[in-house]
């Protein structure tokens, strides 16, 4: 088997493949969770149900698809992160990392917290332009997650 | 209150996924990839026949993770857990779903919406983890495999190998040595580093006529043109404690109007093999000058002494007379430095009191591991990793 290549970097900005957003430049997270890439990482027990992707485009069969126009990408709301401490003009004071929740639709919330990673995590991705040869890159080096141990407990809407 | 104030993001899922692999690096490895010129990485794993030759006990396949100097083992670790990787969204989100995480407008006409939002757009059910095992790694075992055996007297097919009348033939270019040392390398599932220094510690050279390869000398071999050194120096008065020409002793160890009693590349690897540290140029680069530090010689001509003469304990021989044979390779000034306790430990065992053979390089480490992975499984039980533990239950 030979040996595949791993690039310290990434190929060029706009690597995301999907992506042609200028991701650094509107990044709603918390300084702290914002990269260069603007890729952040979620961990959280148990699993996000959505609609599987052929009941989705059955739908948009139907109905018409939001995303036939901006190709084939498109979003789902799930719910809403939240650092209920946090205040941008205090950026130095940690506090607020004790504190995160995530909701999913209206009525579910996980509490969790924001976790310096004992050891950084390198987010690897193929190279996009290396279409002959497998060959990956690191995007990006994260140092922190946001990490939701606890199950949802059910909460009124907010 | 503190919800009005309190930074609050869209947290919305993009389809189609990507695809993304999340790699845990330890500080060493964070250092190299954050510095400014960090290198090319490669993973690397053996090549078919490669792995069936050199069998790993703890993983029939897997992948290694090369920096140009270092090797860790990729281990997956699955999780239970479902880690996402989000980032800024594109903002795009059909007003009709977004009633799934927001009450329909209020009386004020506008949704309650933040304005910012954030997408998923991988999940990544496992984590890879590196790891260096006890021992690390090392090249050799698998150039041991890989490289053709240079014993010209021992095979039919290798005795024409000896260098003929069109002696230049077999001389190629710095360029074609490493191109062919590369080729070897790449399916050796270790960094470039370790690679070349495997290569240097088997003495390893590229040569051929017709068909050139990558060649070890063997045990013997690797005696005789140490004695044509002693022999060479000698006559010619080089003193190999100080530094000396390569050419020079090449011409010494030439037997005039005869051929080469072996090829000038072994003489080089040889040569690069036993020169001090300071002086040993890269591999990329061809040695010029050099000079010998006499302790590391004679530990190295023992050992390969024994290692020519009893390789394995139905050959052992007596101590005596391998004192005798190791001091008779040794230039006269040196002769009163070999003794046993020269040799590396573990180097050889006795089978009695008088006698002794040679223990591989290999199987030395092997020996020396015992007490260490008893110390390991020490380890995981005071682990609270319950993988590690249940694991271990299950076993006994």
């Amino acid at each position: 088997m030979p040996s595949i290549n791993l690039h310290p970097t990434s190929s060029d900005a706009t690597r995301t493949t999907s992506s042609t957003v200028p991701v650094a430049a509107s990044n709603p997270l918390p300084q702290l969770l914002q990269t260069p890439s603007g890729l952040a990482i979620v961990e959280l027990q148990g699993t996000i149900n959505l609609p599987s992707i052929e009941a989705e485009e059955e739908y948009y069969e139907k109905y018409g698809s939001p995303s036939s126009k901006h190709g084939a990408s498109f979003e789902t709301p799930v719910g809403k992160l939240m650092f209920p401490d946090y205040s941008p003009l205090n950026p130095d004071d940690t506090k607020w990392m004790k504190r995160a929740y995530l909701y999913v639709g209206r009525y579910q919330r996980m509490t969790g917290e924001v976790k310096k990673l004992p050891r950084p995590i390198a987010v690897l991705q193929k190279r996009a332009s290396a279409a002959h040869s497998e060959e990956l890159e690191v995007v990006e080096i994260v140092r922190y997650k946001v990490f939701f141990k606890n199950r949802p407990e059910p909460v009124n809407d907010i | 209150m503190s919800t009005q104030t309190a930074l609050s993001i869209l947290f919305t899922h993009t389809q189609p996924q990507q695809g993304f692999r999340l790699l845990e690096l330890p500080p060493d490895l964070e250092e190299l990839l954050t510095s400014k010129d960090a290198p090319l990485l490669e993973l690397k794993s053996p090549s078919f026949a490669l792995a069936q030759a050199v069998k790993d006990p703890s993983a029939q396949e897997y992948v290694n993770l090369c920096t140009p100097t270092k090797t860790y083992r990729i281990r997956q670790v699955h999780s239970s857990n479902s880690i996402h990787i989000i980032q800024p969204s594109h903002g795009e989100i059909s007003q009709e779903d977004i009633k799934v995480v927001e009450e329909e407008a209020g009386e004020g006409g506008g949704l309650n919406l933040p304005d910012e939002a954030v997408t998923a757009i991988a999940k990544c059910g496992s984590t890879l983890e590196l790891h260096v095992p006890e021992g690390g790694f090392s090249a050799i075992k698998f150039l041991e495999k890989a490289l053709r055996l240079y014993d010209p007297r021992s095979g039919d097919d290798d005795g024409d190998m000896t260098m003929g009348e069109n002696a230049s033939e077999g001389v190629l270019s710095v360029t074609q040595h490493r191109e062919l040392r590369d080729q070897v390398c790449a399916d050796i599932p270790v960094s470039a580093a370790q690679c070349e220094a495997g290569w240097l510690e088997l003495c390893a050279f590229v040569y051929g006529k017709q068909e050139v390869s990558c060649w070890r000398p063997s045990a013997r071999m690797r005696l005789n043109v140490w004695k044509r050194f002693v022999e060479g120096a000698l006559l010619q008065g080089i003193d190999l404690e100080k530094q000396f020409l390569v050419g020079d002793l090449w011409k010494s160890v030439l037997d005039d109007d005869s051929d080469p009693p072996f090829p000038r590349p072994l003489l080089e690897a040889l040569v690069r093999r036993l020169c001090t540290e300071d002086e040993r140029p890269p591999l990329s680069e061809e040695i010029k000058w050099a000079s010998f530090d006499k302790m590391q010689c004679i530990q190295w001509v023992g050992e390969i002494c024994l290692a020519a003469t009893a390789p394995m304990a139905s050959s052992a021989v007596g101590r005596s007379d391998f004192l005798r044979v190791w001091k008779d390779c040794l230039p006269e000034s040196w002769r009163n430095d070999a003794t046993l306790s020269k040799l590396p430990e573990g180097s050889y065992q006795s089978p009695d009191p008088s006698a002794m053979f040679f223990v591989e390089s290999s199987q030395r480490k092997q020996t020396s591991k015992v007490p260490a992975t008893g110390a390991a499984a020490a380890k995981a039980k005071t682990t609270r990793n319950w993988h590690e533990l249940l694991k271990n239950q299950t076993r006994r």
